[in-house]
């Protein structure tokens, strides 16, 4: 659906400086997949994206989407697209803004107030349809923007920092939106700094660093790939027997604990010895989640 | 031409009205009475047909410069220093045809603007039959919309380089107006801004034009029309 083979794109300043904002980035997005983009900052996912929606044209390589190059799809289908900076003019309303980008999107005459209602209602907007984009708050903002990337039923959705500037209750709204997104021959793009985001939503995670793939991450449990992890383990009673029982336990005060384990299995064997010795566990959480963890491996402590 | 980029035709002239259309006609109203009020004190109220045509004259190649200035400034390049483009070209749009239906619309709101100006000479200062100085206006915006919509394809901060090129070849026409050689071949590689008013004065006195000076004006600016397409096309807009 996607493909990304060795794309490169170098940006050249009139004083000959270059610097290789991506480089020889190979990767596949398949129809159906949610791909997450994580990386910190200047690590090249924002180019990546205008690669993906032709703004950008790759130095070398190629990039395709269902077979075309980008701007020819873009221009044949659409993308739903958020970017991460909201720019809009200021002097346009939010209905005003929808209505536009709707029509552009090709939405039947007859069509464009009913999808503008739609996505006003789904986005929680209504209030503030007569403001100026101006005079809207970083949040509603934000619930703008994606709107008018829902507007169409695209093939491709690219959200580019979705939850940026949401709070916690349309953060969580937003992850049942996106849920609702999916579906067999619609590829999403996540690229957002959020890691506990990617691991919710995405099926797989693209880490990326100086501008190439460092690592790409499944997100779902799969026991092949188990390589276990460490966990906070939280304990009511018994403290005093998990040092006993696990010497290499890290005592973090107030009855909880770090441990290590190779897989999850062993991680279950672990709790039922507790357990089976009289601890009572409250609560096991992963000290890192395995996103997390890969993130730290593959680019350090820099985000 | 896209179904869903005519309809959007209108929305692109909402956008001319709001940010272009009232600084047009304040420009407008302002010059015209700066420059009229002083005429119309030595002439007296009775101004004849003959003297409302040296005052059109004499004021709108001034006004129509300033005007066309103020609508090509940013006719491409602000989407880009903004950002505006992220939004607008996700959607299924190509973006030359996006920016030269962005001209077309440009074009008519400008020749209706002078329309209302013409119009308000006509009620304030003496009846004038409108016709030929909007065939000026229009001949104007086309004469150096091509160059502008280039310049504006290519760079950023086009107004600065549009200005720049503009002076260039008024000076170049004042000053190497009879030279040969290479002087000669920059003068003419400029925008043959020094034709305009000639054909003015052909348009307004004798309702005709010179074709030879036309085809060049036009043709010149097609070129660059045609070269700023061409940007659009190859030239990614991130």
């Amino acid at each position: 659906m996607i493909e990304l083979n060795n794309a490169t794109k170098i940006y050249r300043s009139l004083f000959g400086h270059s610097v290789r904002a991506v480089e020889e980035f190979s990767l596949q997005v398949a129809e159906g997949e949610v791909l997450g983009i994580a990386g910190p900052n200047g690590a090249g996912k924002s180019t990546l994206l205008s690669l993906l929606l032709g703004y950008l044209r790759p130095t070398s390589g190629r990039v395709l989407i269902r077979g075309l190059e980008p701007r020819s799809f873009v221009e044949k289908n659409g993308i739903g697209y958020l970017s991460e900076l909201m720019t809009i003019k200021p002097n346009w309303k939010a209905e005003e803004a929808l209505i536009r980008f709707a029509t552009l999107a090709a939405i039947p005459p007859a069509d464009v107030s009913s999808r503008v209602n739609a996505v006003i209602d789904e986005l929680g907007i209504g209030e503030h349809r007569d403001k100026k984009i101006k005079a809207m708050s970083k949040g509603n903002l934000q619930r703008l923007g994606v709107a008018q990337a829902l507007l169409r039923d695209e093939q491709v959705l690219i959200l580019d920092e979705p939850t940026h500037g949401l709070d916690p209750v349309w953060t969580q709204r937003f992850r049942g939106i996106v849920e609702g997104l999916r579906r067999p021959g619609r590829t999403i793009i996540i690229a957002s700094h959020n890691l506990d985001e990617l691991q919710r939503l995405a099926d797989r995670v693209a880490i990326i660093d100086h501008g190439r793939l460092q690592r790409l991450v499944q997100t779902g449990y799969d026991q092949a790939t188990d390589t276990g992890g460490t966990y906070r383990i939280s304990v009511v009673a018994g403290a005093q027997h998990v040092k006993e029982m696990f010497p290499a336990a890290v005592d973090n005060g107030e009855g909880e604990f770090e441990l290590t384990f190779p897989s999850i299995i062993e991680l279950n064997a672990a709790i039922g010895r507790l357990i089976g010795g009289g601890v009572l566990v409250a609560g096991v959480v992963p000290a890192r989640s395995v996103l997390e963890q890969q993130f730290r491996e593959a680019v350090g402590d820099k985000s | 031409m896209k179904e869903n980029l005519t309809r959007y035709a209108y929305w692109q002239f909402r956008d001319f009205l709001r940010e272009r259309a009232i600084a047009l006609l304040l420009v407008g109203l302002l010059l015209g009475f700066m420059m009229i009020a002083p005429v119309r004190a030595m002439m007296g109220p009775n101004i004849d047909a003959v003297a409302a045509r040296r005052i059109v004259i004499m004021v709108l190649p001034q006004i129509v410069f300033i005007a066309a200035f103020i609508v090509f400034n940013g006719i491409i390049s602000t989407d880009r220093k903004m950002g505006y483009y992220r939004f607008l070209f996700s959607k299924p749009v190509g973006i030359p045809a996006y920016y030269a239906q962005h001209f077309v619309v440009y074009f008519v709101g400008f020749v209706a603007v002078f329309a209302v100006l013409l119009g308000v000479f006509s009620v304030a200062v003496v009846p004038f039959n409108p016709i030929w100085t909007l065939a000026y206006c229009a001949l104007v915006y086309l004469s150096l919309g091509g160059i502008a919509f280039f310049i504006s394809s290519l760079f950023r901060y086009d107004w600065a380089i549009l200005a720049a090129v503009y002076l260039g070849s008024a000076l170049a026409n004042a000053v190497w107006a009879d030279r040969t050689g290479w002087r000669m071949v920059i003068r003419d590689m400029l925008p043959p801004m020094h034709k305009l008013s000639p054909a003015m004065n052909d348009l307004i006195n004798f309702g005709t034009l010179d074709m030879r000076a036309v085809a060049w004006l036009l043709g010149y600016s097609a070129l660059f029309f045609v070269a700023g397409m061409v940007v659009l096309w190859r030239r990614p807009i991130g």
